[in-house]
Order: structure tokens, then C-alpha cells, then sequence
């Protein structure tokens, strides 16, 4: 079990590196200097705070943890509402941020979620045949998740639909019930069209086809198909390739810096990122499996479905497999919060190796 | 205390998860697989297309000279400014670029295929310095050349230089694979037209690579246009000037030439178009204008367009006679003023007749009845055989293009065109150049030339030299002999002293006096549309021949009159400047 832990923290401080390095060769202020008040500068601040909250994390007992269930829940659904009534929005209009746009609530939703999906089903795990528990968890999912949708933060929502799906699924929950979320999901879909914003159907009819709007809703989608197949299987080389350095890739240090990494280190480096995100959610699945308990069990298969599915969604939409939906990439999109919460996220998972061997 | 129950079930859902979830990170892969090796060339591309700016610059033609290294065509470079829009807008740039300058803008700025855009089609060279210093303060704007052509001759040589202008597009069908594009200047025609391979020049081009903004991020490489070749014409551009300008006020023309070696000095024909007004584009009002224009001013009368030569026609007749042995230079005919076939009557010109004269002086006097006699005995294909030695009827190899060719009658010809059988007047009418006969100026003026020349057949020609683009001379173009008329030389000597007598006492009396002596033929031709056209064609000096020249006015009435004396001016100030006495 040590080399499961080992191997996890060796994998996180290989992303950790990986993430300041692409965030340094799109940074539009590489100018200033570290602590100028460059980007890197900022991002490899962030890291330090982030491992120092890690290792906290990872001493803490995620059995305590799991206590807190309800005042997480309850905390997580008044930020939620802070954002909708006092909230500060973006360009496009979204509110997702609290204290001037330097706390995403939706991000921290998410851990808040997987220890009160992990607490609160693990309890009632006897009554995980009954109608009682689905309906009353899926309202208790329902409750963030429409705040989160309407901020409107779709990435967000849609992983919290996945965590939804792998709770029920890791709960034992029947495939009657799990089927008839998916096609309750699916009959929500059209919906909620109306409800969404002109910019965010511009974007689903663009995932569809980019090329109809190509200076507009198409045209990340379009300039970051061009960086990554412009890398080549070589890639353009370190801080080259005109798509990331001639700014034609927008987003590039936030949403599309797979993208510009792409542009830069070819197939090779895209490759190599992507492998370490398959160990690393491999090695949070063996410690799933591995857990001593089914609170351990359930918190390090939830993490690893959080990490999958943003890895999915942003990987994706750089690669042009699914919509433009505005999330960051784990450990390599610059932004303090989302590395933040991953690193919190795997803390709890090392955590939970420790548990073990005490127990042992 | 633990029920093992649950956790052997969530194990078993967690191997199924990690399944699901290495096999969405597998797809992802696969798919960047495909992104970034499998279609990396495409993607490439539309790179390159993101970030570089392509502007092709217009190739400048060669130059076309006159015999003496007079400009007949030129292009003057424009200078025009360019503008990247990126950071600055189109407004604001132009505003800038009017402060630098210090005057308004009219042009309105226009849009072009590589994101750039034209800011100002004209500036001065004084201008093009005031942006260059003020670079900094410009963002994104560039200096250009833009070649313009310049016709110094003007109207008066239009038919024979052409003009150019942007390529259509079905000449861009025909050509494109020869590297020209949407934009290019092509010959349109006249010689423009005939060597535009080698009047044509080379597009340059420059590459900037800019950002996302469009602003230019550097200069990747500029590659200047350049032409290759000029042209040296055997025109003379001052006498071509002259000729055009005798003929002011009326439909004509005039061609001179060198029968020695088959140079064409002049062609001059009107009315003429300005070729300089097309180059620098006219509105569509004006173009319909002239393209309507009843005078057809488009139309290069010298080689384009078909009269009945009437008495010109006549040496063709004379010497055929001579060959074929139906007369000699002894034989006399009597001319009565009227000549009888059939119970059909055909009159001479003069009413009065002639009286019995031998062939220089039927010749001379262009006597109807003694040609009469002798087309009849030729027959119209006799007749037709003879103006084909002539050249006509023929491609008149001259470099132009289209030229067209004399109609020669003969009965095949009119049983195919008219569904009648060709009667015994249709002859008499050929032996004057009337009826069916058409011929172009130019297939006259080959017609004298050869004459001049004593059946030594030269290849018409515009074209003396290629010129490099330093001015050296890269290739001659030497005279070149198609034939040698199988002729007797006294029957050169009847029809030349015909010619010569004339002038001198005969229907060309007009030319008569003047420092060198003329050898000439008269011509009227009937027309059925009004009044007659006038010919008179001949060379000078009369027996050691320098210049050959054929003067056609439309509705000039009789050829001794307007004609003869279009020629007589036209000849005198070729002596004059040009000597011509020897
Ligand atoms: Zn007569």
C-alpha cells in the first residue's frame, strides 16, 4: 500500500510540474518575471499553498471529515445561493464567483458533494434497495446541481451528474433506479434549452458544427484543433507554434492550455499527460479498492470520477469531442481554485492509505 | 461489526468503473492520435493560413518601343498604400495616414483577398517618404508599387498596340494554368495582345506573419515583381502620329511600310479608341458608350474590316494577264467608253472612252473595258488564283491577331453562299475589284508591296527586337522572305511603269511634283451604303522603292481626289523628315 501512496503523490507532484510548465509557455505576462505578477508566478504560489493544504489534508482523518457531512451540505448550498443573489459574472454573463471574482463556490461544491454523497449513502447503505433513499438523494443532489446549472456552469453540472450516476452505481443502488435517472437526465435535456443562455446554444450548435460560426462560437473550438493537429506527433517545440505564441488559441492558459501544451510538444507531450492521468486515476481506483472501509471506497472512486469526467470535458472539448463547456483541466489549467480543490480532492484519497495501515 | 456484504459489491462496481473510465481516457487518445499524426498536414496548413498574410503583387509588363526608341507603352509605377488591419481600425488608420499626409483621402478603402486593405490607390513619390519617416506612428501600413500603363501615342496607335486590362474570366480559364490569377493584367489587344507571353512579367509577392489581432508580427519574406522582356516595334511612332492625324475627321486608313523587308512603319486607323482611358478603367456607362459606338472604334480597320477595292484591284489583273500570256505589253484594246456582252452593257468610267491604248497606259488611265477584256479571258478563278499570289485570301502572317482575310468570289463560292450560278457579269465586276471581292487595307497594302518589292514576297512584321529588362538586345528579328513570285521582270516593268504614269498623267495625278517620284494606283469602290470609298495605294521612290503605303478613306468619293491627296500630305512630310529620296 505504501507504493499505491507513493506513486500517488510522485503522480501529483509530476502534474503539479507539468501544469507550471504549461502555464509558464502560454503565459501572456512572461515578461514580468516570477514575481512580477506573471501567471506562472501566481500558478507556482498556488501549487505551494495547494501542497501545503495536501499534506494537511492527507494527515487529517477522512472519517472526521465525513462527520461533517451536513454542515459541508448546508455550507456548500449557501455559497451556492451567495453566488446567484450576490455573485460577481464573467464576460459571458455567468455568476460563479463570490468576493470579486476570487472564490468559485461551484469548485469547492464539488469535494463538498463527494464527502456528503460518501458520508450520507455509506450510512444508509441498508436501505439501499428502498425507493426512499434514491428519491431522497436525488433531491439532495438536485438542490446544488440546479444552482450550479443555472449559474450557468455546465462542465460543472455535468460532473456533478457523473458524481450523482457513481454514487448510486458504487451504492449498490439498482439499475432500475439508474436507468431511470439517465432517462430522466435525458428527458430534462430539451427542456431546459430554453433556459439556457444564446451564447451556450451557440455553443452546442457549434460543437455540432464549428465551422458555422467560425469567428464566433466555433472558433476555439476550431483554433485549438488546428494548435493541437498543427503539433504534429513532435510537436512545434518548446515556447513555439504560432497558434498558443501568435495568440489565435484563446483561452490558452486557462481552458485550451491542452491545446497550447499540444501545439508545442506534439502527440508525444499530449500523450504523456493523458497517460498520467490514466495512472493517476488508476492508482486512486486501487486505493478504492484497496480502502478499508466503504467511506474510503466511495470517497476515492467519487474523486476519481471528478477527475475523469473534467479530464473528459476539457480534454474533450480541446480535441473537439464534446461541447465547449469552460472547465479547467486538473493540475495544468492556471487558476488557484481548481488546483486547490484537485489537490484537496487527493488528499483525501492519500489519506485514506494511511487509514489502512493503521488499521492493519 | 462490518457487513462484508456491501463492500464485495461496491468492489465489484469499482472495477467496472475503472473500465469505463481508462476506456474514455483511451478514446481520448485515440482521437488526438488522429488530430496530431494522422491529420497533422491539414491542420498544418490551416496554421500557415492563420498566421500568414499573403500579398501578391501585380507584375509589371515590359516596355514597347518604336523603331527609333520612342515609348509606345510604359508602365509607370503608382505608389498605393496598404493597410493590416489588427490593433487599429480601418477608420482610425486612414485618419492617421491623412495627418501624415496632410490632405484627404478620397479612395474608398477596398478590401482585398489577403485581409489587407487599400487604403489609397495614388500617392506621390514626395508622400511615399512622408509615410516611410513616419512608420512608427502607422502601424500596419505599407507602401506599395503598383504598375500602371501608360500608352504615349494615345489614340493614334491603339489598333495596332492594343491595350490590357484585367483578365476575364474566360481568359482566366484558358490561361490559369500558365500562373495567371484573379487580379493580373493581360494583353487585350493588338500587340499587347500577340506577345503578351513575352511583354508579360512576373508577380512578386510578400509574406508578413501576424497575430491573432493582425497585427503584423514581422516580415517573412518579399519577393519584388519584375518583367522580363520589351519590345522593339518597326513602327515609327511619329509618322504613325502623322498618318493618324491626316485622317482627322474621317473613316480611314492608312498603312506604310518598308518593301524591302516587310517592316510596317505606320498603321494608323480611325476612329481609334484611348487605350489609356481603358487601362485606368472606365465606368460601365463609358464602356457601353463605346463598345455601342456606330463608328465601330474598336474595330482595327487596317486588318479588320472588309472593302470592295475597286480599281487598286487592278495590277492583280494586269499582271495576271502578262503571265498567262493573254497580252503583251504591245497589245492594244480600244475602249469605246462602253463594253457589250451578252445584251448587257458595263461602261468605263470615262463615258467618253479611252481610245485604243496598250496596258501601262490602261493602267495608268485604270481604263474599265481593257480589264473587262481581260477578266473575262482570267475567269474568276484565274482571277482569284492571282490575288492569292498576291497574299490574299491568306493569313497575312503579320503579328496581330485577329486579322481578317480577303473574300475571293469564284462560282464555287457563290453557289455555296448565294445559291445562284455565277454569271458572265460577276467576272467583269471581279476584273474591277467590284462585286463579290472584299479585301481588307492590309491585303492592299501587301498587294503594293509586293509590287514595290518585284514579287520578292517579305512576311509582314510589327516586331523588330526583345529587348531585356536593362534595355540589351536579347533576340533580332530578321526580314524574312516567304517567297520570290515566279514573274517576269517585264511584266514588273509594265505594271510599275502603269503605276508611275499614273501619278503622272493619269487618275493619281494628285501626287504629281513632288521631290520624289511616285508609282501609285487609283481606286474607287462603289458601295451600296453611300458614297464611294476612296483608295490609293503605291510606293516612293518609284524605282528603288523604300516605302510602300495604302490610303483608304470610307465614303471619300473618287481615288484621285481624297485619297491621292491624304497620301500626297502623308508623303511629304515622310520626305521631309524621314528623307526617303533614294
Ligand atoms: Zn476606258
Amino acid at each position: 500500500m505504501i507504493s499505491s501512496r507513493l506513486t500517488l503523490i510522485l503522480l501529483t507532484l509530476a502534474l503539479t510540474v507539468c501544469g507550471i510548465v504549461a502555464v509558464f509557455t502560454t503565459d501572456p505576462l512572461r515578461e514580468n518575471g516570477l514575481l512580477g505578477g506573471s501567471f506562472y508566478g501566481r500558478q507556482i504560489m498556488w501549487a505551494g499553498i495547494s501542497w501545503a493544504i495536501f499534506f494537511l489534508v492527507s494527515r487529517l482523518d477522512y472519517r472526521w471529515c465525513l462527520r461533517l457531512e451536513w454542515p459541508l451540505y448546508v455550507f456548500m448550498v449557501l455559497s451556492l445561493l451567495a453566488v446567484l443573489f450576490f455573485g460577481s459574472g464573467d464576460e459571458m454573463g455567468a455568476r460563479r464567483w463570490l468576493f470579486s471574482r476570487s472564490v468559485q463556490p461551484s469548485e469547492f461544491a464539488k469535494v463538498a458533494y463527494i464527502i456528503f454523497a460518501a458520508a450520507h449513502l455509506v450510512q444508509n447503505i441498508q436501505h439501499a434497495d428502498e425507493w426512499g433513499l434514491y428519491i431522497k438523494f436525488c433531491i439532495l443532489t438536485a438542490l446544488p446541481g440546479v444552482l450550479i446549472f443555472i449559474e450557468p456552469d455546465i462542465g460543472t453540472s455535468m460532473v456533478f451528474v457523473a458524481l450523482w450516476l457513481a454514487a448510486m452505481v458504487l451504492a449498490s443502488f439498482n439499475w432500475k433506479k439508474i436507468l431511470l435517472s439517465i432517462s430522466f437526465l435525458a428527458a430534462l435535456l430539451p427542456v431546459s434549452w430554453p433556459f439556457l443562455a444564446d451564447y451556450q446554444k451557440n455553443r452546442l450548435l457549434s460543437f455540432i458544427d464549428p465551422y458555422r460560426d467560425p469567428l464566433g462560437s466555433g472558433y476555439n473550438v476550431i483554433q485549438s484543433q488546428i494548435a493541437i493537429g498543427a503539433g504534429g506527433f513532435w510537436g512545434n517545440g518548446f515556447l513555439s507554434g504560432s497558434q498558443s505564441q501568435l495568440r489565435f488559441l484563446p483561452a490558452r492558459y486557462t481552458d485550451f492550455i491542452f491545446a497550447a501544451w499540444c501545439e508545442q510538444l506534439g502527440f508525444l507531450g499530449g500523450a504523456f499527460i493523458v497517460l498520467l492521468f490514466i495512472l493517476l486515476v488508476g492508482v486512486v481506483m486501487k486505493i478504492a479498492r484497496e480502502a478499508p472501509d466503504l467511506e474510503g471506497k466511495f470517497l476515492a472512486s467519487l474523486v476519481a470520477t471528478m477527475l475523469v469526467f473534467q479530464i473528459m470535458i476539457n480534454i474533450g472539448m480541446n480535441i473537439g469531442v464534446m461541447p465547449v463547456t469552460g472547465i479547467p483541466l486538473p493540475f495544468l489549467s492556471y487558476g488557484g481554485s481548481s488546483l486547490l480543490i484537485t489537490m484537496v480532492a487527493v488528499g483525501l484519497v492519500v489519506n485514506i492509505t494511511r487509514r489502512r495501515r493503521e488499521d492493519d | 461489526m462490518w457487513n462484508e456484504q456491501p463492500k464485495v459489491k461496491t468492489n465489484q462496481r469499482i472495477e467496472s468503473m475503472v473500465w469505463i473510465f481508462v476506456g474514455m481516457l483511451l478514446f481520448l487518445l485515440i482521437r488526438l492520435w488522429f488530430l496530431s499524426v494522422l491529420e497533422t498536414s491539414l491542420y498544418q496548413q490551416k496554421s500557415e493560413l492563420n498566421r500568414m498574410r499573403v500579398t501578391p503583387l501585380l507584375a509589371p509588363r515590359g516596355n514597347i518601343y518604336d523603331r527609333y526608341g520612342e515609348i509606345l507603352a510604359q508602365d509607370v509605377p503608382r505608389y498605393a498604400v496598404s493597410f493590416l488591419p489588427g490593433d487599429v481600425s480601418i477608420q482610425e488608420s486612414r485618419e492617421k495616414l491623412e495627418s501624415v499626409l496632410g490632405r484627404h483621402i478620397d479612395d474608398r478603402p477596398q478590401e482585398r483577398l489577403s485581409g489587407e486593405v487599400l487604403l489609397a490607390n495614388s500617392i506621390t513619390l514626395e508622400e511615399v517618404s512622408r509615410i516611410e519617416e513616419a512608420n512608427r506612428k502607422l502601424p500596419g501600413i505599407m507602401v506599395e508599387t503598383q504598375p500602371t500603363r501608360v500608352y504615349p501615342a494615345g489614340v493614334s496607335a491603339s489598333h495596332v498596340i492594343g491595350y490590357i486590362g484585367r483578365i476575364s474570366e474566360m481568359e482566366l480559364m484558358n490561361l490559369a494554368k500558365n500562373g495567371y490569377a484573379g487580379e493580373d493584367m493581360v494583353g487585350k489587344s493588338g500587340v499587347e495582345l500577340y506577345y503578351e507571353d513575352i511583354l508579360r512579367g512576373e508577380k512578386g509577392f510578400r509574406r508578413v506573419e501576424v497575430d491573432a489581432l493582425g497585427k503584423i508580427v514581422r516580415l517573412l519574406d518579399y519577393h519584388p515583381p519584375r518583367f522580363h522582356n520589351s519590345l522593339a516595334l518597326t513602327l515609327d511612332r511619329e509618322f504613325q502620329e502623322f498618318c493618324y492625324s491626316l485622317l482627322e475627321g474621317k473613316s480611314g486608313v492608312i498603312i506604310a511600310g518598308d518593301p524591302r523587308n516587310g517592316e510596317i512603319l505606320a498603321m494608323a486607323s480611325r476612329p481609334a479608341f484611348n487605350p489609356n482611358a481603358l487601362v485606368k478603367g472606365m465606368t460601365q456607362e463609358e464602356w457601353q458608350r463605346m463598345v455601342d459606338d456606330s463608328l465601330h472604334s474598336f474595330t482595327s480597320r487596317s486588318v479588320q474590316a472588309l472593302y470592295p477595292p475597286g480599281s487598286v484591284f487592278k495590277p492583280v489583273l494586269a499582271l495576271a494577264a502578262l503571265e498567262e500570256g493573254i497580252v503583251t505589253a504591245d497589245t492594244r484594246t480600244f475602249c469605246p467608253g462602253f463594253f457589250d456582252y451578252g445584251n448587257q452593257r458595263f461602261y468605263c468610267w470615262r463615258r467618253s472612252g479611252h481610245g485604243s491604248m496598250n496596258l501601262v497606259d490602261a493602267i495608268a488611265h485604270s481604263c474599265n473595258v481593257t480589264f473587262y477584256n481581260l477578266g473575262l479571258k482570267l475567269g474568276p478563278e484565274g482571277i482569284s488564283r492571282w490575288a492569292q499570289t498576291f497574299r490574299m485570301g491568306e493569313s497575312p502572317g503579320i503579328d496581330l491577331t485577329d486579322v481578317n482575310s480577303a473574300l475571293l468570289p469564284d462560282p464555287r463560292w457563290k453557289r455555296q453562299h448565294i445559291g445562284e450560278p455565277w454569271y458572265p457579269g460577276d467576272t467583269i465586276n471581279y476584273s474591277i475589284g467590284q462585286g463579290f471581292v472584299l479585301l481588307t487595307p492590309f491585303d492592299v497594302y501587301r498587294m503594293i508591296s509586293i509590287i514595290a518589292a518585284r514579287g520578292r514576297v517579305y512576311q509582314p512584321q510589327l516586331m523588330s527586337q526583345v529587348l531585356d529588362n536593362r534595355g540589351e538586345v536579347v533576340r533580332n528579328r530578321n526580314p524574312v522572305v516567304e517567297a520570290q513570285l515566279p514573274v517576269a521582270d517585264s511584266s514588273w516593268n509594265v505594271i510599275i511603269e502603269g503605276m508611275k504614269r499614273a501619278v503622272r498623267q493619269g487618275t493619281g495625278t494628285a501626287c504629281r511634283g513632288l521631290p520624289v517620284e511616285i508609282a501609285a494606283k487609283t481606286g474607287t469602290a462603289q458601295n451600296p451604303h453611300g458614297e464611294e470609298h476612296s483608295w490609293f495605294g503605291g510606293f516612293f521612290p518609284a524605282d528603288v522603292p523604300s516605302v510602300a503605303f495604302v490610303v483608304m478613306i470610307e465614303h471619300g468619293g473618287g481615288g484621285s481626289g481624297i485619297a491621292a491627296q491624304t497620301a500626297r500630305t502623308m508623303i511629304e512630310w515622310y520626305v521631309e523628315h524621314r528623307g526617303g529620296a533614294s
